[in-house]
């Protein structure tokens, strides 16, 4: 297949607290609406900060249909509710596809934390013979996409790419080249974390949560505010799209990846701009073309003022043009998922032409003075967007989104 | 054009030794790493591990602060630091330009993951460490390396269980064709720690306890694999990008494929298997011509060593009875996400000494193999190219072909 063939999105399936299933997502996201409530799976006495962007909505054997619900963890569920939410808005019907050219690669930042947490729970009660099989069956990171391909039969190319929170990101750009090389004629790519006390705690630890809402680029920005979920998007060939007469979003158009190579928490910058530009000459595009930036934005003092640079470096002068929100205003940092679900936010936004808002955003820190859709989402004409994601481990990671249009040659 | 992907340079830590050709050497002999556990003392009581004795991160570190690195993060480090001496890419080199990482690891550090959360528990979340929390994520080891030795490129983690190293190697050789990247170091790391090897005992994945147990990869007495631990790294070029630095090419990548299975047809060894397609992919338009050995990832598992063999025996069809077929875990136990990557180098060793080691463990083949399985001492082999395999019990397959450089075998 040709290395440069270009690979579309024609399905979304976001699994999110404000909204699970495309419509109901990006009408939430476009009304600025906040998932961001008390934490409910576990007890968050001890802690100094109680707030989390849990699913509360999930229903997991709506979707786990062909395994039992129970022999998995929650990250696996909304892995597979988000595969089959993306399916069915593709047309595809997981039945009518030869298995074999169907992929599937999910990105996470912890896997299934739930069961070692439980294994702890024994180990600490005294209980180490209670502990079975379901830590090895339920645990390893890997079972994420195994599920997801077990549940639909699809046997294509398999795995979990593990790049904390931009492992989304990640997943796409895996998903663009397997396609590119002939791997597969469709991979579900995408991302997925379950609400975790490992993870709370660590950024409570940190100081890095904020007690009330998320607040990215304000001058009093108190921090971010852990979440969970999932997003898969069903990529393919443009071809393969325009032949099946599918509704294409947008097309992947190209992505960088970097590492800063220099501290496992602190974002550095460099390595961010190095991202944003390799992604930029990736799709063959100059920073004044692009419309919107979808911005990693936790609402931490550091990320914010760090990305903020790093975009005024990569952007040079068209920096203070481009539109960039954080939709974990809304949803809290949902970890591995997140740049999945914000990659389904860019190829909405480049499809519907509106951008979703960065809400709670009152006062802007003068160290931030970049465009931020501050409050309210805003119509515009969006023909390309880029994804940011940085992540633990000193990961960055680009992805652009960019508008098809039915005139476009490419087989019609 | 894609880049042609050249092999030039490798290391490894093992319980075997840490020099590529010590490792091929002992394997030759038989020998293997067996004994009672001192890292797990305790928990492990009669069963029998292949753990890395006296591991001395200093030897390969030098005196820099080796804190923020677990042991698993030790462990990668010190392979990464043999396999860039070994490949001649000095830290000047790196610093001025950027060399990726793809690392295949199934837990990264379950031991401080576990760790993190039970001090949490306990002690109450404000005593959890900080610095912990930053190798909490899966892809710490990741980010490590590229910290410890300046790796600036691409940095992603891959996992699929049993299977992760391997596909590592096959990620990076696919980033690397498409022109995403010159240069990744690619491999695989896994410790042995209380919390992986409990699950797998749990599982019912471990052979029976007591003195003299071994595992017996494709025996009709396998009982289970013993656990082990260990890195390799080997550095991955594309040809342009070697030549123009004269550097020495060792072997090459030639071919690779991939693929799932269910875990239902995996547990229960039943339906198409995905290996046989991954290795026919892998093998390409030539098939298995001047094929001159396999090494699988058969570890003493009861039905993936019969289905890994069912694969290996489809793909080859009638010239299974001409190449010979052995693997490493009867010598150095269930390495995990180092597994593939020790096979890889394990067998380009054996390419360029024209001698594949036999089976360690393997005395009266399971009749329903059907393969020319390596028994007793080792096999010469012609110098051409080699299928390295590998697949897990959640159903991961992968098939990666390798040869030795022309020329290779006079290496000093």
């Amino acid at each position: 297949m040709d290395p440069r063939s270009r690979v579309v999105v024609t399905g979304i399936g976001p699994v999110t607290s404000i909204g699970i299933g495309r419509e109901a997502f990006w009408r939430s996201l476009l009304d600025g609406r906040s998932g961001i409530g008390p934490v409910e799976s576990f007890d968050t006495r001890r802690y100094p900060v109680h707030l989390g962007g849990e699913v509360k909505a999930f229903e997991a054997p709506r979707f786990v249909t062909r395994q039992s619900p129970a022999s998995m963890g929650r990250a696996s569920q909304m892995a597979i509710a988000a595969a089959r939410l993306a399916l069915d808005d593709a047309g595809i019907d997981s039945g009518a596809i030869d298995p074999s050219r169907v992929g599937v690669a999910v990105g996470t930042t912890s896997g299934e934390p739930e069961w070692i947490e439980r294994f702890n729970d024994r180990e600490l009660a005294g209980e180490r013979d209670l502990i079975g099989d379901e830590f090895l069956n339920r645990y390893p990171c890997h079972v994420l996409a195994a599920h997801v391909a077990s549940e639909l039969g699809f046997r294509g190319v398999n795995l979990v790419i593990p790049t904390a929170c931009a492992a989304g990101n990640y997943a796409m750009a895996y998903g663009l080249d397997a396609i590119r090389l002939g791997e597969v004629d469709v991979m579900l790519a995408g991302g997925s974390d379950a609400f975790s006390r490992i993870t709370y705690t660590g950024f409570a630890r940190l100081g890095a949560i904020a007690p009330e809402r998320v607040q990215p680029f304000d001058k009093h920005r108190k921090g971010m505010i852990p979440g969970e979920g999932a997003a898969v998007l069903v990529l393919e060939s443009l071809d393969r799209a325009l032949a099946r007469g599918a509704r294409i979003y947008a097309e992947l158009a190209g992505y960088g990846l970097s590492c800063d190579a220099s501290h496992m928490t602190a974002p550095q910058g460099d390595g961010a701009v190095r991202a944003m530009r390799a992604a930029m000459r990736d799709a063959g595009l100059a920073p004044h073309e692009i419309s919107y930036i979808s911005a990693h934005g936790t609402g931490t003092a550091a990320n914010d003022r760090v990305e903020t640079i790093a975009v005024k470096q990569a952007f040079g002068d068209a920096a203070a043009r481009v539109p960039m929100s954080s939709i974990k205003s809304m949803l809290g940092h949902t970890m591995g998922a997140a740049s999945a679900i914000e990659g389904a936010a860019c190829a909405l936004a480049v499809f519907d032409d509106r951008v979703p808002p960065t809400i709670n955003l009152e006062e802007p820190d003068p160290d931030c003075d970049l465009d931020y859709v501050q409050g309210t989402s805003r119509a515009l004409p969006v023909e390309t967007a880029i994804n940011n994601a940085y992540a633990f481990g000193g990961n960055n990671a680009s992805v652009i989104f960019r508008k098809v249009r039915a005139e476009r040659p490419g087989g019609r | 054009m894609p880049s042609a992907v050249v092999i030039t340079g490798m290391g490894l830590v093992s319980a075997l030794g840490d020099r590529p050709s010590a490792l091929h050497e002992a394997l030759l002999g038989g020998g293997t790493a067996f004994g009672p556990s001192a890292l797990i003392a305790e928990q492990a009581g009669s069963y029998r591990v292949a753990e890395i004795r006296d591991f001395a991160p200093r030897t390969y570190l030098g005196p820099r602060n080796l804190r923020p690195l677990d042991r698993t993060g030790q462990l990668a480090a010190a392979a990464a630091e043999l396999a860039l001496a070994d490949s001649g890419w000095t830290i000047e080199a790196r610093d001025a330009r950027d060399v990726g990482l793809a690392l295949g690891t199934t837990f990264c550090s379950v031991r401080t993951i576990g760790e993190f959360d039970r001090r949490a528990m306990r002690d109450g979340p404000e005593y959890a460490s900080p610095i912990d929390f930053s190798n909490t994520v899966i892809n710490a080891a990741a980010g490590q390396v590229a910290i410890w030795h300046h790796l600036r490129g691409v940095n992603s983690t891959i996992s699929t269980g049993t299977a992760s190293g391997l596909h590592a190697l096959g990620y990076a050789a696919q980033m690397i064709r498409a022109g995403r990247a010159t240069t990744l170091l690619a491999g695989g790391v896994e410790e042995l720690c209380f919390e992986s090897f409990l699950g797998f005992v749990r599982a019912g994945l471990v052979a029976a306890p007591g003195e003299g147990a071994v595992p017996r990869p494709f025996d009709t007495a396998r009982d289970g694999c013993l656990l082990g631990e260990g890195a390799a790294f080997l550095v991955l070029e594309s040809e342009d990008t070697a030549r123009a630095r004269g550097a020495r090419v060792v072997g090459r990548i030639e071919g690779y494929g991939s693929g799932y299975d269910s875990r239902q047809a995996t547990a229960h060894s039943e339906g198409e298997n995905a290996l046989a397609a991954s290795i026919v992919r892998a093998l390409g338009p030539s098939g298995p011509e001047g094929l001159a050995a396999v090494m699988s990832s058969a570890s003493g598992h009861i039905t993936l060593d019969a289905r890994e063999a069912a694969g290996i025996l489809e793909a080859l069809g009638t010239r299974a009875a001409e190449v010979p077929v052995s693997t490493i875990k009867g010598h150095l136990g269930e390495t995990q996400g180092a597994g593939g990557a020790l096979a890889t180098v394990v067998m380009l060793e054996s390419l360029r000494t024209r001698r594949l080691p036999p089976i360690a463990g393997l005395e009266h083949p399971d009749p329903r193999v059907g393969l020319d399985l390596v028994i007793g001492r080792p096999r010469a082999i012609a110098a051409s190219r080699a299928l390295v395999t590998a697949v897990s019990r959640e159903g991961n397959a992968c098939a990666l072909v390798i040869s030795a450089a022309d020329g290779a075998d006079r290496r000093p």
